[in-house]
């Protein structure tokens, strides 16, 4: 089966005037349609600039990558956002919830992109919020939920469009052992049983055992690949 | 009277003076944190700016209209006029009770006479420069005695008209915004040529609004027989009150006399719309730029919780930050109101005019931006700041110690 | 309109920052509004549709010079002359220099004629109950109101150009569409004559109402050239032309407040600006976040503008507001001491044209920075955590 992402020769510099940064240079990489990756390394070593090149947020200075089906460099600006809509959701560190929105209303965001009218969007909402095990909370801002249902709507909002991949920036970052676990029960969930493909990247080791694949990176170039089996996974 | 404006300002600025000696937050901390949000800052300086300038310009206006009217009057001369007649136009003064007053004993000599002029007060049209069409204008006809009378008039070019000739003195002022009045050139007036002869000036009051010629030479013209006024200097000014009652209780001549200061601030009330409306410009200017300038402190306070639980961590006291903060308010808002005093300054020696509404005469002044007024403007701007920057320096000094640790 | 909940949300963001903004726009669109309705109120006098058939003769050189009785005869000759009412401006002061108001002295049997759109509501018998008192007088409802005036109330009025303090009785209460034409008192021109032995055979203007308006211009030319060699040689206009001579003399009012409004203007974009560029500022993540979930630049920029657009629209809406609301209190103040302004009414085009103003400041003042915020690459934005 075709890889969901593939990653050829990717290199990304950064330019500080005339002084070139080089952050990543010449990694390939290919994951297949439902893998569950987490990228990891110490900090300066790429991982975070990667992830924002897969997921159509910023762009290469060298190499192709081929993502959904798409080569991501033959886009504009505009097609790259609609194509992000359409296939990716993005979970943040920091939530990123808009604070003046409900937890419904957050959800409902992506979903004014598309053409879906009130009544659809209203039941792709509740799905997804669902989903995380909201519904008791759909009505309130984010200032009135913890961390965790915080994230939780997060979640659900980066789902409700139903895009094939989500992609991750230390989402338990912020959260405390308890609601970590719950994040990353539910991640798992979507992958296991939803079949979304999910790209990780992340410090803390306990977060990186819920993937299947650790991919480790240092000084921008792919060092190792390390598959996580578990007992309790087939 | 805008003095009781400022009287809060004392107080306030006597406080935080000694905030800021008593080692309070170091104001280089407040100074650096205004550049540090570059256009938040100009901005906000820039409006209040605007409204300082238009307000130094508006008590310019105020004050030369005001000035217009009232430096026209001596403490111990009098304006004699029929009884009831309230302006000098609508006055008239037959030759023979003139006659009588020439006499009376508490009037003042010099070495030409006695210091009293009968003169004659009448409205012409003359065309503006600017292509603006036909104004009307006010002549005066007036004696020898009544140049000498008027010391804040002093000529500038040319010469004294001849009493006894078609001549004309024009105020430097009026010169060059009407058609004629240069000196060399001639107005035809009441069928005759009138030569200007001389350029005067009257220092802003209202004579700068006149044109002089002899008084027997004008009601000739006019073919009046009839004086308007006559203006009187009293020897003894102490004596000025007997002199007006004494002129009133004369039942032969029906007349009426007035203190020169007097008669010309009651003329005061004819601009008096301008300033009401100039003061009201002002005053609501001022408030949405108090609003503007709160809006900014709050901002910069929002945007510094951090630092200021810091602040409160290193140990300074809430009434510290809250002087601190003030300090900032009056720093943006008193840069916006040197600027705007500056800027006033464009405005300076304009020359513009407006009607007065008893005689329809024209009455021109110019905008004199004075260090006085832009000191006032500064004032004001300082003001702004301790009203605008209150409540959110009242904020600041509220935000407890733990911000320090939030992100 | 599925983002307006958006929009409006974001406005209350922070709410103080909304009110003081909308409170430091509101203020300035009063201002402006107030000030340029004053202009066109003003402005309104020189073009009043009512005068078009309407035109003064007055002596050619200055206004307070006296022109022959007898003109009147000549000019009633005239074939396209429908009247003509020869008018002095009296002057006078009633009680006290303040409760100042027009007082005319005019031919009575001449008044309605001329003055037909102006001098309504009066009936035929008042009408000649007024022009057989000699000492009789004609005044408007919003001036006997004013002073508690009724039918037979005697009126003492000080002359100030004219020695004399007549003893008027009203004959006759006149309505107007205008009501600064009520704050007007008429008398007999006979009484005045009478009374001030220089006015004999004299008057100061004469009012010639003519059939229609395409003949004032022959008109005019025709009794200038007719009086030109006279003693007393003539200036003959049009009404509105008339009134605009006197507007003039107010001097630059209209450079002064157009001045005023170009730099208060001039002050809301400022400050608009740097405020919606302050917000936007705070916004760099959250704008970013919408990027990534698949937001065009040019979609994000929308939302900002429209943000932008609406909170200067409620500034400007709360100004328009204040204005009507002080409107009346503005006439009552400020139209004593300028006459014209008992008439102070908010034009509707001037209250357009703030609003249209306010516009053009929300689109201008957010158009820079939401631009640039949507330029700037998304993960810089995500980064700024």
């Amino acid at each position: 089966m075709e890889p969901i992402i593939t990653c050829r020769a990717i290199a990304k510099s950064y330019y500080r005037g005339a002084l070139e940064i080089p952050v990543l240079q010449g990694l390939d990489l290919e994951i297949p349609r439902g893998g569950y990756y987490a990228l990891m390394g110490p900090s300066g070593s790429g991982k975070t600039t990667l992830l924002n090149l897969i997921a159509g947020i910023d762009r290469p200075t060298g190499g192709t990558l081929e993502v959904c089906g798409y080569q991501l460099n033959d886009l504009d600006d505009d097609q790259l956002a609609g194509w992000r809509a359409l296939h990716m959701g993005f979970i943040f560190q920091n939530y990123n919830l808009v604070p003046v929105l409900s937890a419904f209303e957050n959800v409902e965001l992506p979903l004014l992109l598309t053409t879906l009218g009130r009544r659809e969007r209203r039941e792709r909402v509740m799905a997804a919020l669902g989903l995380v095990n909201l519904l008791d909370r759909t009505g309130n801002y984010p200032r009135q939920l913890s961390g965790g249902q915080e994230q939780r709507v997060a979640i659900a909002r980066a789902i409700v469009t139903e895009p094939e991949i989500l992609v991750a920036d230390e989402p338990t970052g912020a959260l405390d052992a308890k609601n970590a676990e719950e994040v990353m029960a539910l991640l798992e969930h979507l992958n296991q049983g939803l079949g979304k493909t999910i790209l990780l990247v992340t410090h803390d080791p306990k977060a990186a055992h819920h993937a299947r694949v650790q991919i480790h990176l240092e000084k921008g170039v792919l060092e190792k690949t390390v598959e996580i089996n578990r007992p309790d996974r087939p | 009277m805008a003095w009781a404006l400022f009287l809060p300002l004392v107080p306030a600025l006597g406080w935080l003076a000694w905030a800021a000696l008593r080692h309070a937050v170091p104001l280089s901390y407040n100074w650096r944190s205004l550049w540090q949000r570059k256009t938040a800052t100009l901005s906000t300086a820039a409006a209040i700016a605007v409204v300082v300038a238009i307000f130094v310009v508006v008590r310019s206006l105020s004050q030369g209209i005001s000035h217009a009217f009232v430096s026209s009057g001596r403490a111990d001369q009098a304006v004699v006029l029929r009884a009831n007649s309230r302006v000098e136009l609508n006055s008239s003064l037959e030759r023979d009770q003139a006659r009588v007053l020439k006499v009376h004993p508490l009037l003042a000599r010099d070495e030409a006479g006695v210091l009293a002029s009968a003169e004659c007060y009448v409205i012409m049209m003359l065309d503006r420069t600017d292509g603006g069409g036909g104004t009307n204008v006010a002549v005066r006809g007036l004696e020898p005695a009544g140049i000498r009378m008027r010391g804040q008039v002093r000529l500038v070019q040319g010469r004294w008209f001849n009493p006894t000739l078609w001549e004309m003195v024009v105020p430097r002022r009026m010169a060059g915004r009407f058609q004629g009045l240069q000196l060399g050139q001639s107005i035809t007036f009441a069928g005759h040529r009138w030569p200007i002869v001389g350029v005067f000036d009257a220092g802003g009051s209202a004579f700068d609004s006149e044109l002089w010629t002899g008084v027997e030479q004008l009601m000739q013209a006019r073919k009046r027989d009839a004086y308007s006024t006559m203006l009187v200097r009293l020897a003894d000014p102490g004596r000025l009150a007997s002199f007006i009652q004494q002129v009133d209780a004369d039942k032969r001549l029906k007349l009426e006399a007035k203190a020169e200061t007097d008669y010309y601030s009651e003329q005061t009330e004819a601009g008096r719309p301008i300033q009401v409306l100039g003061n009201l410009i002002t005053a609501i200017l001022t408030l949405g730029a108090i609003f503007a300038a709160m809006n900014t402190m709050y901002s910069a306070v929002a945007g510094r919780t951090a630092e200021i639980g810091t602040l409160r961590a290193l140990g300074f006291r809430q009434v510290e930050i809250l002087a601190s903060f003030q300090w900032e308010a009056l720093m943006l808002c008193t840069m916006g109101g040197v600027a705007g005093a500056l800027l006033a300054q464009a405005f300076n020696g304009i020359q513009t005019s407006t009607v007065n509404f008893q005689t329809f005469s024209d009455v021109s002044f110019a905008f004199t931006i004075t260090p006085g007024l832009m000191a006032q403007g500064v004032a004001f701007s300082v003001l702004m700041g301790l009203a605008g920057g209150f409540f959110p320096a009242w904020r600041a000094s509220r935000i407890p110690v733990t911000e320090a640790m939030n992100s | 309109m599925k983002y307006l909940h958006l929009i409006w949300r974001s406005l209350l963001r922070s709410r103080r920052r909304t009110l003081l903004t909308v409170l430091s726009l509101g203020v300035s669109v009063f201002l402006v509004a107030t000030l340029q309705s004053i202009l066109g109120t003003l402005d309104s006098y020189a073009h009043n549709p009512d005068s078009a058939n309407r035109m003064v003769v007055r002596h050619k050189t200055s206004i307070t010079n006296l022109l022959p009785f007898r003109y009147g005869d000549w000019l009633r000759q005239q074939p396209e002359v429908e009247a003509v009412m020869g008018l002095q401006w009296f002057g006078g002061i009633y009680q006290d220099q303040r409760n100042f108001f027009a007082n005319f002295a005019v031919e009575p049997e001449y008044l309605v004629p001329i003055f037909k759109e102006e001098v309504r509501g009066v009936s035929e018998s008042e009408v000649r109950d007024f022009i057989r008192d000699r000492t009789g007088c004609v005044v408007g409802q919003a001036l006997a109101d004013k002073f508690g005036w009724k039918l037979g109330t005697v009126v003492p009025l000080q002359g100030t150009i004219f020695p004399i303090t007549p003893r008027l009785t009203i004959r006759a209460i006149f309505r107007s569409k205008r009501a600064s034409d009520e704050m007007a008192l008429y008398f007999q021109y006979k009484h005045l004559e009478e009374s001030v032995p220089r006015m004999q055979g004299k008057v100061g203007t004469f009012w010639v109402r003519v059939r229609s308006a395409d003949d004032v211009p022959r008109l005019i030319e025709r009794i200038d050239h007719h009086f030109r060699d006279a003693l007393e040689p003539t200036l003959s206009e049009t009404e509105n032309a008339f009134q605009l001579e006197f507007l003039k003399m107010l001097g630059d009012y209209a450079t002064m407040i157009h001045t005023i409004t170009a730099a208060v203007l001039a002050a809301i974009l400022i400050v608009t600006a740097s405020t919606m560029a302050m917000t936007i500022r705070e916004r760099a993540t959250e704008i970013a976040v919408f990027r990534a979930m698949g937001f065009t630049g040019r979609q994000v920029l929308g939302l900002l503008m429209a943000e932008g657009v609406l909170l200067s629209a409620m500034g400007g809406l709360a100004g328009i507001a204040l204005a009507v609301v002080t409107a009346g209190a503005v006439r009552a103040n400020v139209g004593t001491s300028i006459p014209w302004l008992s008439d102070f009414q908010l034009q509707g085009g001037t209250l357009l044209f703030c609003l249209q103003a306010t516009l053009a400041v929300g689109v201008l003042s957010t158009f820079i920075p939401a631009y640039q915020a949507v330029r700037r690459p998304i993960v810089e934005g995500l980064r700024s955590l």
